[in-house]
């Protein structure tokens, strides 16, 4: 008995030490070209003029009269973008591969 | 050291923020339908990442001084480099991400060229579709009436200050147009670097000297010019 506890000790403290290693494993640091961001969370620029391409098309605004006003992300992968198409409101959904979901009146 | 802050703009004329007139009235209306929150977005700051802690922390002007007193450079995020960019925009049109301090230059093959940058401060941020309407090669910087008469050290340049590494306006300046008409906005150099990734102008766009040198030898005037920038007041026209 004695003899099995003094084996189990090693290989609990083993199995430990590797679980810990493969949680801080699990946590990566940014890309160092990424370790700069604001606590707005707005979507990346090129997200934001997908959904000014896909707004104006849908819209029939002419493309230099459609600026993205406003962006927020909704959950890991998707942002919702607010435009202005020539003096009107509108919403747009893509996700962070660059689909856009939805174009609509705000 | 020259209070650039205050006067980043070529022609030297103090102003108000953008948002006067048609425009303001624009964004007090956008304002109105979503609450505080937009405005209050505009005062967020810059955080970077920390490897050493592991924490993201604020970047204020302090830090930033420091920083490059230690490095002699900006944080990685903020110096020149190709990044993907999904667009259809033409290759050449410049992006203002206002919010994240980047200025990106629209290349073939969905990349870009991403350069860090300063913008305006708290109420002087702005948003719209503009163009390059023309450029120069270290610019001469005039300080406005009311500056030459508070700061002595200003009174020399009353009559314009020449092009310089002393120069508010750093190697060269990118002058924005909405149509032919110039929006006193400019694409600029600056002898303060460390302010790169920093909301600290009156609204124009600060370069380190070697980025905005590297910007104006590859765009063309008539460059298409989007600004972007979370709750900011619109230029006129969009």
């Amino acid at each position: 008995m004695n003899a099995m506890n003094s084996l189990r000790l090693p290989v609990v403290a083993v199995a430990t030490l590797g679980i810990a290693a493969a949680l801080a494993g699990c946590v990566s640091d940014p890309e160092p070209t990424q370790m700069a961001r604001t606590n707005l969370n707005t979507a990346p620029a090129d997200l934001q003029l997908l959904c000014a391409t896909a707004t104006a098309t849908s819209t029939g605004v002419e493309a230099t009269k459609v600026l993205p006003l406003r962006s927020r992300q909704l959950d890991s992968t998707t942002y919702q973008v607010d435009l202005d198409a020539g003096g009107g409101m509108m919403s747009c959904i893509v996700d962070a591969d660059g689909n856009v979901k939805s174009v609509q009146p705000a | 050291m020259t209070d650039q802050r205050k006067y980043d703009n070529a022609s030297g004329r103090r102003r108000a923020p953008v948002g006067t007139g048609k425009s303001r009235i624009i964004a007090g209306l956008l304002a109105a339908g979503v609450g505080l929150a937009a405005f209050a977005a505009i005062a967020a700051e810059t955080q970077i990442f920390d490897p050493q802690t592991r924490q993201w922390v604020d970047y204020d002007r302090k830090k930033a001084l420091k920083y490059w007193s230690r490095h002699q450079q900006v944080p990685e995020a903020f110096r020149r480099q190709i990044v993907d960019f999904r667009t259809a925009e033409a290759p050449g049109t410049i992006i203002i991400d206002g919010n994240m301090h980047y200025l990106y230059l629209v290349q073939p093959g969905h990349k870009a060229i991403r350069y860090g940058i300063g913008v305006g401060r708290e109420g002087f941020g702005w948003a719209g579709i503009v163009r390059v309407g023309r450029t120069a090669e270290w610019p001469t910087w005039t300080p406005p009436a009311e500056m030459v008469e508070r700061d002595p050290k200003a009174r020399p340049w009353a009559n314009g200050m020449p092009g310089g590494p002393d120069n508010p306006l750093g190697a060269r300046a990118l002058y924005l147009y909405e149509g032919d008409r110039d929006t006193i906005y400019r694409i600029h150099g600056t002898p303060e670097p460390w302010t790169i990734g920093l909301n600290v102008s009156s609204g124009c766009i600060r370069m380190n000297n070697d980025d905005i040198i590297d910007l104006h030898s590859r765009i063309e005037v008539g460059a298409k010019v989007i600004v972007l920038m979370q709750g900011a007041a619109l230029y006129k026209g969009v």
